[in-house]
């Protein structure tokens, strides 16, 4: 396959993980805390999403609705059962508990779910583009055929409609603007008649939301399981810190850098080793976290 | 004045005692024809046991890291693997799969608590000064990319396959099983032994002290003169040789390594045992590793009453497992035997 293909797949896998990667950078910076359990969030997503397929007479948007419904009324209900209880006592405590509960979470899916694997039945077409000449150079095809499904538009557009609505409300809305002044600074927030709970809620459910929608978009490329989320949350918590823990337009950029990186390492390792390109972005993420801890735009995570 | 009185007062010199002790026993069941007949139903319980030893070497560096620092390091598994990796690739005679050098073990087993420490060295000196919860990731991360790397350069790790022919000494000594596996418990019981003695010894001394106010306040331990990174640098250098050691008596025990012993979970079963016992108390971190690692043996014996599949219960017991880390650190953040003062978790 040549480079061209590739990027394709890589814009992809960036979209997807933009949108998640949004909902876990908000939660670290408004609740301040690393959601390791975010995985599960999404895993439930996207098991919603396929109940909802599966009975509802609809066709996929209302699956995806139901999806994102359904994520942010778990995400609320997680919340404020697991972590809003323990929101004074730090951010190691409550990544633990995040940690502790996505362990849990994530056998409950199993157990209900099964182990197999489950995957949606979509109508694609395909839009081929074959005339490209190969430029190969070594093993790699610089440019070549590829082709685009009208899945992979799907997921770029969805992409494209959160960061929109994303910015909208962050800008626009009076809920944003709260959200905005909380991550700046809590206590100036609440002097200033925030009601930093309400904030707080209101960000685990748009997290929530976003975790559904990209559970489905997420299970539509892959499959539907127990692991769906988890085998994704690495790169989801690498493209939150790329872009600087806590900036939603950060994580948007290190998440289609982080699938980049993936998608290119895919075309240039030997086909031996393929397995080795998710290892990459934790590579990326321990390079960040060495050069430019604060990422691509964000604060400072170091003590000393 | 009974024999009882005589004995020393610390923990450490019980520890120390009871330790030789037990390497002692061990030796005795592996240099001499004494033999000893075990119940079937105790094999689970020596399997177990032995795990349970090597973790708790596992737990004690962590509990030097996290519990007496407060160096969140949620990679332990790779200091782990790396260990047991340097050890069974030196030593490995006629593996299948991947390098195996066939040298004496000690050469191994020093090789794997050298190489876990420079790895720990190495990790420390770059993301040392990281904020508590961007360390766990980078260490997190550390142990997914040795994960990868070790099931994807198969010439050399050996691939999902991992390392075969891996000598193991106290095997070799022992041909007749259950004796084998009594001495094999009671000679790695020993050495965790003296190793709880060694960390109680370290962390008494002024030297314990120094770490247990960085944890309490790393500002004011500088104000006072103390090079807080060094010593923060130390001691999550002493935790992953040890982490490293304890992955080198695996491979000698397990006489093969593969990426499969080394996944997350071992980190999560160490975590939570030294939470659920009481970080900074090393006692209380191996009984709460006991309690965690007894789990086990309550679903394997459930398994065999009740009438669901091993997939399930295993998914069960997870459930329980994360189940118990959330309600630790919510209701008694402390754990169960730590000083809720002395941690500064007292709400």
């Amino acid at each position: 396959m040549g480079l061209l293909q590739e990027l394709v797949f890589g814009l992809v896998t960036g979209s997807y993980i933009a949108i998640a990667a949004i909902g876990f950078t908000l939660i670290y910076g408004i609740v301040n805390m690393i959601n390791f359990a975010y995985g599960e969030y999404i895993s439930l997503g996207a098991f919603i999403g396929f109940l909802a397929a599966n009975t509802l007479p609809g066709p996929l948007p209302v699956a995806v609705v139901a999806a994102m419904i359904g994520g942010g009324v778990v995400s609320i209900v997680l919340a404020r059962g697991f972590f809003t209880p323990i929101n004074q006592t730090g951010p190691v405590p409550m990544l633990l508990t995040s940690i502790g509960l996505g362990i849990a979470l994530r056998n409950g899916i199993r157990l209900v779910g099964g182990r197999s694997a489950r995957y949606f039945e979509t109508d694609t077409s395909t839009f081929r583009f074959d005339a490209l000449p190969d430029i190969p150079i070594g093993p790699v095809d610089l440019l070549g055929g590829f082709f685009v499904t009208s899945e992979h538009l799907i997921v770029i557009g969805s992409a494209a409609a959160v960061f929109a609505a994303v910015h909208l409300l962050l800008t626009r809305t009076d809920v944003g603007i709260a959200m905005r002044a909380m991550g700046d600074d809590e206590s100036l927030a609440r002097v200033r008649g925030i009601d930093t709970q309400l904030i707080r809620d209101s960000v685990w459910i748009l997290a929530g939301v976003l975790a559904g929608l990209a559970g489905v978009l997420m299970a539509v490329q892959t499959n539907v399981s127990a692991d769906t989320g988890y085998s994704h949350i690495l790169q989801i918590l690498s493209a939150a810190i790329l872009g600087g823990a806590g900036s939603p337009y950060g994580a948007i950029l290190g998440a289609y850098v982080i699938g980049l990186v993936l998608a290119v390492s895919t075309a240039f390792l030997p086909s031996s080793m393929t397995g080795l390109s998710s290892a990459m972005a934790f590579v990326i993420l321990i390079a960040v976290l060495l050069v430019k801890p604060s990422g691509i735009a964000g604060t400072e995570v170091r003590e000393a | 004045m009974s024999a009882l009185d005589r004995l020393p007062s610390g923990h450490g010199d019980r520890a120390l005692i009871a330790g030789v002790v037990c390497l002692l026993v061990g030796a005795l069941f592996a240099l001499t024809p004494l033999r000893v007949q075990l119940p079937s139903a105790f094999y689970v319980f020596v399997e177990v046991g032995i795990l349970f030893v090597i973790y708790g070497v596992l737990v004690l560096g962590l509990d030097l890291q996290y519990g007496h620092t407060g160096l969140v390091n949620f990679g332990h598994v790779v200091f782990f693997a790396v260990g047991a990796y340097a050890t069974a690739m030196l030593s490995a005679q006629d593996t299948f799969a991947g390098i195996g050098l066939g040298y004496p073990w000690p050469l191994g087993l020093a090789a794997g608590v050298i190489a876990a420490a420079i790895l720990g060295a190495a990790v420390s000196l770059t993301s040392i000064r990281l904020r508590g919860d961007f360390l766990a990731i980078v260490t997190l991360a550390t142990a997914e990319i040795f994960h990868s790397v070790f099931v994807n350069f198969d010439n050399i790790f050996g691939g999902n396959v991992g390392i075969l022919g891996v000598p193991r000494p106290i095997a070799a000594l022992v041909t007749d099983s259950d004796t084998r596996l009594v001495a094999t418990l009671l000679v790695l019981g020993g050495v965790t032994l003296l190793t709880l003695a060694i960390v109680t010894r370290l962390t008494e001394a002024p030297y314990g002290r120094v770490l247990r106010a960085i944890r309490a306040d790393e500002l004011v331990t500088r104000s006072v003169g103390k090079s807080t990174i060094t010593y923060k640098t130390q001691a999550f250098v002493y935790g992953a040789a040890l982490a490293g050691f304890a992955g080198g008596l695996f491979a000698l025990y397990n006489g093969a390594v593969a990426p499969g012993f080394f996944t997350i979970q071992v980190t999560v079963t160490v975590w939570i045992g030294m939470l659920l016992g009481g970080a900074a108390n090393h006692r209380a971190v191996l009984a709460g590793l006991a309690i965690i690692m007894g789990l086990r043996l309550v679903s394997r014996f459930a398994l065999d009453v009740t009438p669901v599949s091993g997939d399930v219960f295993a998914s069960i017991r997870l459930i329980v497992v994360g189940l118990i880390l959330v309600a630790v650190i919510r209701y008694r953040p402390a754990g169960i035997w730590g000083d809720p003062q002395e941690l500064g978790v007292d709400q």
